[in-house]
C-alpha cells in the first residue's frame, strides 16, 4: 500500500562500502559481511543561518 | 604529487609518524599490568592448575574410586563467535562499539582416573575469559603505531586494561603486606583475641608459587609462651609453638632449646660481647632461656614427631577437604602443616628454622631489644597485580567447581532410586554438566566488571570490593594515573585514625608525595613515581624467570661469601655475633656480622653486573645491628610484585659499565643515598653515601613532574594542580571517531605549552595536549576579577580559545528490552503516519542534525501490536547527532547514537593554570574594552587578579609567565624541569652566577622588553595610561570539566513530591534547591516576612483545604457531584459555573465548610495522625 520508503545509506565499518538499507533488510555488509555499519551524514540542510 | 606533499609535511612536522620506540617511556608506565597478565597466560595458569589438589569420589557399594584433576590449560585469543565459516579476530574497538567483552576461550584438560586404571583426558570448555589488552593474547600485541591506527586504536595505545561490556576497566593496585617477611606488630586487637594474649605478635604472609597466600601469626602469651595462629575457612585456629616445632621435624627438646636461645650469649662470655658497644645488636636477654623452658614444658607430653602430627591431625581432620575419612592421623597432620603453615616453604626443616627465627624476633620485641615494624610503611609492603588477582580468584573458582562436581557425583551414587552407572565416563560427564563449567570464566568477568570478589575464603585479602575501576578517558593524564595509582586498601578508608594516611619517609622515591587527592582518599590513594617499577616474572629479555635457579645461584654466591649454610642439627650463633640470612622467607644460613657489610657490597656489585646470575632487581635488605632498632638480619627478596626504582651506585666506578641499581623500599631504609639537591642530608662522615639519586625529579609522579618549576611553588599548590590536571578538558583521544564512550570531553583548540618540563616530551604529552597558552595580564580591572574570578577576552573566545565539546553516546538494544508480558519483537522503524518528523525512514535520527529538547529522536516499531512509538530527546539543551552506528542482527535492533554538545566558554566555566590557581570566568569582556599594551598594542586573553599570588605563593606561575614570554619572543620552548640547577651544584662545575630570574629576564631584555616582564598598558575604556606597569605574559591555561551548562539549576514551579506536594530535589528531575533552616533564619533576621512566606509556602506546597468548622476536621470533607445542568446557558455568556459543593462526612452537612490556606503537608500530617488513632481538630475563628 505504502510506497516503498527510500533506502538509508550506511557505510561498512570494515571495507568502507556504501550500503543502501531498506526496512527488513539484513544488517550486514554486502561485500565483506561485516556487521557494524555507520550511517552516512544526511544531505538535508542542518543549518540555515551561518552567523 | 604525493611524495612532494609528504616531503613538505616532513619539513613541517619532522618525521611523518612516530616510531614505536618513541612510546617506550610511556609503555614502561603500564608494564606491570601487562607483564602480570602475561605471566598468568604463559605460566601462572598452568602452575595454578597443577597446584589444585585432585578430588576423589568413592562408590562405597562397589568400592570403585574416581580421581579427577586438572591438566594443561589452553587460552585462546579473542575470536568472533557469530560467523560459523570464518572465525575472524575480535578487535578491541569492536568490543567497545558493540558493548561486548574482549574475551578469549578458556579450555583445560581434565583427567579422570578409575582406581588404578589409566588416566583419561577430557577437554573442558571453561567459558570466555577476559583478555587484557596488549597482553600476549591480544591481537594488538607488538603492533606498531600504523597498525594500531588501522585497528582504530590510539597510535600510542598502551593496553593494560580489560574491555568488558564495552567499558574499559583497570584492576586497581592494592597494597598488601610484603610476602615471606616476618613482621613484628603491636596491635590491641591481638590482646582482645582471647584471655591471656598480649598485644604483640609476629606476622608473616606466605605466598605460594601460584600467588595464593596464607597469613600466619605468632602471638605472644602473657604466660611467656607463644601460639601460632592461622585461618581455615573463616576461623582462626591456634596451636602451641612447641607442638608445631616438634611436628615439623624429628628433633629433641635440647635442640629446640639450643636453637631458641642461640641469640643470647651468657654473661660469662661477656668479654666477647663487649666488643659490641653498649650491647648493640643484643636481641636476646636472659629471659629467653626461661621462655624456651615454658614452651617446651607445655608440650612435654608429646615426645615424638608422630605424636604431634597425630594430635594435630585429630583436631583438624573434619576441616581438611578430601581427608575427612583418612584413618592415619599423622597424614592429616602433615597435610595441615603443608597447607597452612609457611606455605612458601616445602621442607619441614626450613619451616622449623623460620619458626625459630620468628620466635626469637617475637621475644626480642617483647624484651624491647628491637622495635616493632611499621605495618603502614612502604618498607613492609608489596602490591597486588591484576594477573595475580585473577590467578587466585580463578583457582578458588576451579576448586569450588571440583568440590561441587564431587558432591554431585556423590549424590548420584547415594541416590538409590536411579540407576547410575558410576563406571561409565559418559554418565559421569553428564552429571558434571549440571555444574556448568562455563560459569567459571563468567565469575572472573563479573569480578572484573564489578570489582567485587564473591568468595568464601576471602583469598587472604583485606577487601572484597573496589578491586577494579573504570579507566576514564577524560584526558590523558587521568587515564594514565589510573594505571599508576596504588590504593592502600578499602578497609582503611573508613578508619578514624589518620596514621595510615601519613606520608612516611620510607616511601621516598616510590610514591609521589605530591600526587594524592585531598579530601576523603587523601594519603590512601597514592601514585607511583615516574621511575618506580614493579618486579615481575619476566626479566629484561622478556623470558620467564626461574626462581628456583635464581635462588640456587644466590645460595652458591652466598656460600662463597662466607655464609654458614643452615644444616640440620647445626645450631647457628645468633646476633650480635652472627646475622641470619633469609632468602624469600627461608632461613638459609648466617653470616658473621664482621663480614656482612662486605658481603652486601659484593652482592650489590653482582646485582648490577650484567654477566652475573644474580637478578638485577634482587632486594638486599641488610638490617644492621643497632641498639633497640629494627631486628637485624640480611633479608634477600627475589619475589615479583615488589616496588623497585633505579639509583646510581657510586661505590662502583661508572667506567665499569652499568652502575644503575634497582633498589626496593625495604633496603632503601638502611642505605645511604645522596640526593643531588640535598647537600649531605644530615649524613655524618662515618656513613658515606654509597648511592646517589639519578635526578631529584625521580620522586615525582608523571602528573606531578609536568608542573613547571614545581620546586618554586608552595607544596599544596602542586597537589591542587595534580588534581586539576586530571579534571582538565583536553584533547582526550585521537581515535575519537571510533569511540562510543558514555561521555567524552574534548578540547577543540589545544596547544603545546611553551614552558615545559623534561617529562613532557618523555611521556609524549604532545599527543594529548591539555590546554592553551593564554596571554595573561595580572591586574585588577573592572572588578569582575575579584575573588578568583577571571575575565576572558570575548574576541579570543570567538577565535576559538578553549572551545570544547562533550560527546555522549546512547546505546539502545531493543533485543533485551523484551517485555515479559508480550513476546513481541521490536525494532527501529519510522511510523508511516508522521512523515515530516526529524526521524529518518530507518527510525533513527539524521546524522548531523540538531535535536532540541523534547524533539523526537528515534522511533520503535512493535511487530505484534503493529504500533510505532517515538522516543523523545530528554535533556535541557539542544544536541547534534554526531554519528549513528547499527550493529548486525537480522533486524535493526541495536543502535548507538552519539550526540555532540557544544561547550564554548561562557560565564561560570572553570579554568586553571598549571599551578593550582583555579578561577571562574566572570565576564566575556569585549576586545575593544580590554587594556592594551603601550608598545605592542596587545590585548590579553585573560585577566586575573593580583591578589591570587601573595597568599598562595605560586612563584612558578610568575616564572612561567616571564619564561613563556621570552620563549615566544625567541621562538623556542623553555625547559622548566624542577631542581634543574641541583645537578650543577654537586658536580662541582663553576657555580652558576645567574639565577633563574636573571636568565629569564635577560631573554626579555634582549628583545627590548622589560626585564621583569611588566608592560606599560592603557585602559581599554578610557584610553589613559594605567598608573602602574602590568605584569603580562603567556601562561598555559587548562579548561576544567566543571561547566555551568552541566550544573545550573533553576525552577519556579515544577515537579512535586507525590505525598507532601513539596518541590523535589535533584537537577536531573527539574527539582529545586532547598531553602533550609539557615536561610530561613537569615530571612527572619532581616524581617523579610513576605519573602519568607513566598518561599516557604506559596512556592512550596500551598494548598487550600476545606475544613469543617463544626467538627474541626480536615479529613472528613468530600465533594458532592454537582447536578448536570446548573442554570441555563445564556446566549453569548459563558455558562454559570456550578459551585463546588463540599460536605463533611461526619456531620453530613455542608453548613460549616470553610476554606483555609495551609501547607499541604499539614493535611498529610493529619492523615498520618489519624492512622495512629489521633484526631486533629481545627478551631476556626476570624483573627484580627
Amino acid at each position: 500500500m505504502d510506497p516503498q520508503p527510500e533506502p538509508v545509506y550506511y557505510i561498512c565499518g570494515d571495507c568502507g562500502m556504501e550500503i543502501p538499507l531498506k526496512p527488513n533488510d539484513v544488517i550486514q555488509c554486502r561485500e565483506c559481511g561485516y556487521r557494524i555499519l555507520y550511517k552516512k551524514r544526511t544531505r538535508r540542510i542542518v543549518q540555515y543561518e551561518a552567523r | 604529487m604525493t611524495s612532494k606533499r609528504e616531503e613538505k609535511m616532513k619539513k613541517m612536522f619532522g618525521k611523518p609518524s612516530a616510531e614505536s620506540e618513541d612510546y617506550a617511556a610511556v609503555r614502561e608506565l603500564f608494564r606491570h599490568h601487562i607483564e602480570s597478565f602475561d605471566h598468568f597466560v604463559t605460566a601462572g595458569l598452568e602452575t595454578m592448575l597443577n597446584k589444585i589438589k585432585p578430588i576423589e569420589v568413592v562408590d562405597s557399594s562397589t568400592g570403585t574410586s574416581l580421581a579427577i584433576w586438572f591438566g594443561k590449560p589452553f587460552l585462546f585469543p579473542p575470536q568472533k563467535e557469530e560467523s560459523k565459516t570464518a572465525r575472524g579476530k575480535l578487535l578491541p574497538f569492536e568490543c567497545r562499539q558493540a558493548k561486548v567483552s574482549y574475551t578469549g576461550k578458556f579450555m583445560a584438560d581434565v583427567y579422570f582416573k578409575y582406581n588404578d586404571g589409566p588416566a583419561i583426558r577430557e577437554n573442558f570448555n571453561f567459558g570466555q575469559l577476559p583478555i587484557m589488552l596488549m597482553s600476549k593474547l591480544c591481537h594488538l600485541r607488538g603492533a606498531n603505531p600504523e597498525k594500531l591506527v588501522s585497528c582504530k586504536e590510539e597510535s600510542s595505545e598502551m593496553g593494560g586494561y580489560f574491555v568488558l561490556n564495552g567499558l574499559e576497566r583497570v584492576v586497581r593496585l592494592v597494597i598488601l603486606p610484603k610476602r615471606n617477611y616476618p613482621t613484628s606488630m603491636v596491635r590491641n586487637s591481638f590482646r582482645d583475641r582471647k584471655e591471656g594474649y598480649t598485644d604483640k605478635a609476629v606476622v608473616i604472609r606466605c605466598a605460594r608459587e601460584d600467588q595464593s597466600s596464607v597469613t600466619v601469626k605468632l602471638y605472644y602469651l602473657r604466660n611467656d609462651s607463644a601460639r601460632l595462629g592461622f585461618w581455615i575457612q573463616g576461623r582462626e585456629y591456634l596451636l602451641p609453638v612447641g607442638l608445631v616445632l616438634k611436628a615439623l621435624i624429628d628433633t629433641t627438646d635440647h635442640e629446640i632449646y639450643k636453637n631458641l636461645t642461640c641469640c643470647y650469649v651468657e654473661k660469662d662470655e661477656s668479654c666477647d660481647v663487649k666488643k659490641y658497644e653498649k650491647g648493640k645488636g643484643n636481641v636476646g636477654t636472659q629471659l629467653v632461656g626461661e621462655r624456651a623452658h615454658i614452651i617446651l614444658d607445655e608440650v612435654r607430653d608429646f615426645i615424638t614427631r608422630r605424636q604431634c602430627l597425630e594430635h594435630i591431625g585429630g583436631h583438624f581432620r573434619p576441616l581438611m577437604r578430601g581427608l575427612e575419612d583418612e584413618s592415619d592421623l599423622s597424614v592429616v597432620g602433615e597435610a595441615v602443616l603443608e597447607d597452612y603453615i609457611f606455605v612458601h616453604l616445602d621442607k619441614g626443616f626450613d619451616k622449623f628454622n623460620l619458626l625459630i627465627f620468628m620466635v626469637q624476633k617475637l621475644f626480642s620485641l617483647m624484651d624491647q631489644t628491637s622495635l616493632p615494624d611499621n605495618p603502614d610503611a612502604l618498607q613492609n609492603h608489596e602490591v597486588l597485580l591484576p594477573g595475580h588477582l585473577i590467578t587466585i580468584y580463578l583457582k578458588e573458582k576451579l576448586e569450588d567447581w571440583l568440590q561441587r562436581a564431587k558432591k554431585l557425583l556423590q549424590d548420584q551414587i547415594n541416590n538409590k532410586s536411579k540407576t547410575f552407572d558410576f563406571c561409565s565416563l559418559v554418565n559421569v560427564k553428564k552429571v558434571l554438566d549440571k555444574n556448568p563449567s562455563k560459569h567459571i570464566s563468567l565469575a572472573v568477568e563479573n569480578m572484573l566488571k564489578t570489582g567485587r570478589l564473591v568468595t568464601q575464603s576471602g583469598l587472604d585479602l583485606q577487601q572484597r570490593a573496589g578491586l577494579t575501576v573504570q579507566a576514564e578517558r577524560l584526558n590523558y593524564l587521568r587515564y594514565l594515573s589510573h594505571f599508576r595509582a596504588v590504593h592502600r586498601g578499602a578497609s582503611f578508608a573508613g578508619l578514624r585514625t589518620t596514621s595510615v594516611r601519613k606520608l612516611l619517609p620510607e616511601s621516598w622515591g616510590f610514591l609521589c608525595p605530591v600526587h594524592t587527592p585531598d579530601g576523603e582518599p587523601c594519603g590512601l590513594l597514592n601514585h607511583m613515581t615516574s621511575t618506580c617499577r614493579i618486579t615481575s616474572y619476566f626479566d629484561a629479555q622478556g623470558n620467564i624467570r626461574n626462581f628456583l635457579n635464581i635462588r640456587e645461584s644466590i645460595l652458591t654466591v652466598l656460600s662463597e661469601l662466607q655464609m654458614i649454610s643452615s644444616v640440620p642439627k647445626l645450631v647457628q650463633a645468633g646476633p650480635p655475633a652472627n646475622l641470619s640470612v633469609l632468602l624469600d622467607g627461608c632461613v638459609v644460613g648466617s653470616i658473621s656480622s664482621k663480614v656482612v657489610e662486605k658481603v652486601v657490597a659484593q652482592l650489590r656489585k653482582l646485582k648490577v653486573s650484567a654477566s652475573s646470575v644474580i637478578p638485577d632487581d634482587l632486594e638486599v635488605g641488610y638490617v644492621p645491628l643497632s641498639s633497640r632498632g629494627a631486628y637485624p638480619g640480611l633479608y634477600l627478596f627475589t619475589s615479583p610484585s615488589r616496588f623497585v626504582r633505579p639509583v646510581k651506585n657510586i661505590s662502583i666506578p661508572s667506567d665499569e659499565g652499568q652502575n644503575i641499581e634497582l633498589i626496593g623500599p625495604f633496603e632503601q631504609v638502611f642505605m645511604e643515598i645522596r640526593c643531588p639537591d640535598g647537600r649531605d642530608g644530615g649524613r655524618k662522615d662515618a656513613f658515606p653515601a654509597t648511592h646517589e639519586e639519578i635526578h631529584p625529579t625521580g620522586m615525582l609522579s608523571v602528573v606531578a613532574s609536568l608542573t613547571p618549576w614545581s620546586d618554586h611553588n608552595q607544596s599544596p599548590r602542586n597537589m591542587y594542580q595534580c588534581q586539576m590536571a586530571k579534571q582538565t578538558m583536553a584533547f582526550s583521544l585521537q581515535a575519537l571517531c571510533n569511540r562510543a564512550d558514555q561521555k567524552l570531553y574534548h578540547l577543540k583548540t589545544p596547544q603545546s605549552p611553551i614552558v615545559r618540563t623534561s617529562a613532557y616530551k618523555k611521556y609524549c604529552i604532545d599527543e594529548y595536549p591539555t590546554g592553551t597558552n593564554a596571554i595573561v595580564a595580572v591586574l585588577s580591572y573592572t572588578g569582575y576579577d575579584m575573588e578568583d574570578a577571571m575575565i576572558l577576552n570575548k574576541s579570543s573566545v570567538d577565535r576559538g580559545m578553549f572551545h570544547g565539546l562533550i560527546y555522549q553516546t546512547e546505546t539502545i538494544d531493543l533485543s533485551d528490552q523484551k517485555s515479559r508480558s508480550d513476546r513481541s519483537r521490536k525494532f527501529f522503524r519510522r511510523s508511516n503516519i508522521n512523515k515530516n518528523s526529524s526521524i529518518d525512514s530507518d527510525g533513527l535520527p539524521y546524522v548531523g542534525q540538531t535535536i532540541k529538547p523534547n524533539e523526537e529522536l528515534y522511533s520503535i516499531h512493535n511487530e505484534v501490536t503493529n504500533e510505532s512509538r517515538s522516543i523523545k530527546h530528554k535533556g535541557s539543551e539542544p544536541v547534534i547527532v554526531d554519528y549513528v552506528a547499527i550493529d548486525g542482527k537480522k533486524l535493526l535492533q541495536k543502535a548507538s547514537i552519539r550526540f555532540r554538545h557544544p561547550r564554548n566558554p561562557i560565564i561560570g566555566d572553570k579554568f586553571s593554570s598549571r599551578h593550582g590557581q583555579k578561577g571562574v570566568c566572570s565576564q566575556l569582556w569585549p576586545d575593544i574594552d580590554m587594556p592594551f599594551s603601550g608598545v605592542t598594542g596587545m590585548r590579553p586573553d585573560l585577566i586575573i587578579n593580583p591578589h591570587a599570588f601573595p597568599s598562595r605563593m605560586t612563584i612558578a606561575m610568575l616564572l612561567e609567565s616571564v619564561a613563556a614570554k621570552g620563549g615566544s619572543l625567541h621562538g623556542k620552548y623553555v625547559d622548566a624541569t624542577p631542581f634543574a640547577n641541583s645537578k650543577n651544584v654537586n658536580e662541582e662545575t663553576p657555580p652558576q652566577s645567574k639565577t633563574l630570574v636573571d636568565e629569564l629576564g635577560e631573554m626579555l631584555k634582549v628583545k627590548g622588553f622589560n626585564y621583569h616582564g611588566t608592560e606599560v598598558m592603557y585602559s581599554g575604556v578610557y584610553g589613559t595610561e594605567l598608573t602602574c606597569e602590568i605584569f603580562m605574559g603567556p601562561v598555559y591555561y587548562q579548561r576544567l570539566r566543571h561547566m555551568v551548562s552541566d550544573k545550573y539549576q533553576v525552577r519556579s514551579t515544577g515537579t512535586i513530591d507525590q505525598i507532601t506536594h513539596q518541590p523535589i530535589k535533584g537537577r536531573k528531575r527539574g527539582g529545586g534547591i532547598r531553602f533550609g533552616e539557615m536561610e530561613r533564619d537569615s530571612m527572619l533576621a532581616h524581617g523579610a516576612a513576605y519573602l519568607l512566606h513566598d518561599r516557604l509556602h506559596t512556592c512550596s506546597d500551598y494548598h487550600i483545604a476545606d475544613v469543617c468548622s463544626i467538627c474541626g476536621s480536615i479529613l472528613t470533607t468530600s465533594f458532592v457531584k454537582p447536578e448536570r445542568r446548573v442554570g441555563r446557558a445564556v446566549k453569548g455568556l459563558p455558562p454559570i459555573r456550578a459551585s463546588k459543593k463540599v460536605i463533611c462526612h461526619a456531620c453530613q452537612t455542608s453548613r460549616g465548610m470553610e476554606t483555609v490556606a495551609m501547607p499541604y503537608v499539614f493535611k498529610y500530617l493529619a492523615a498520618e495522625l489519624a492512622a495512629m488513632n489521633i484526631k486533629l481538630t481545627l478551631q476556626l475563628n476570624n483573627a484580627a
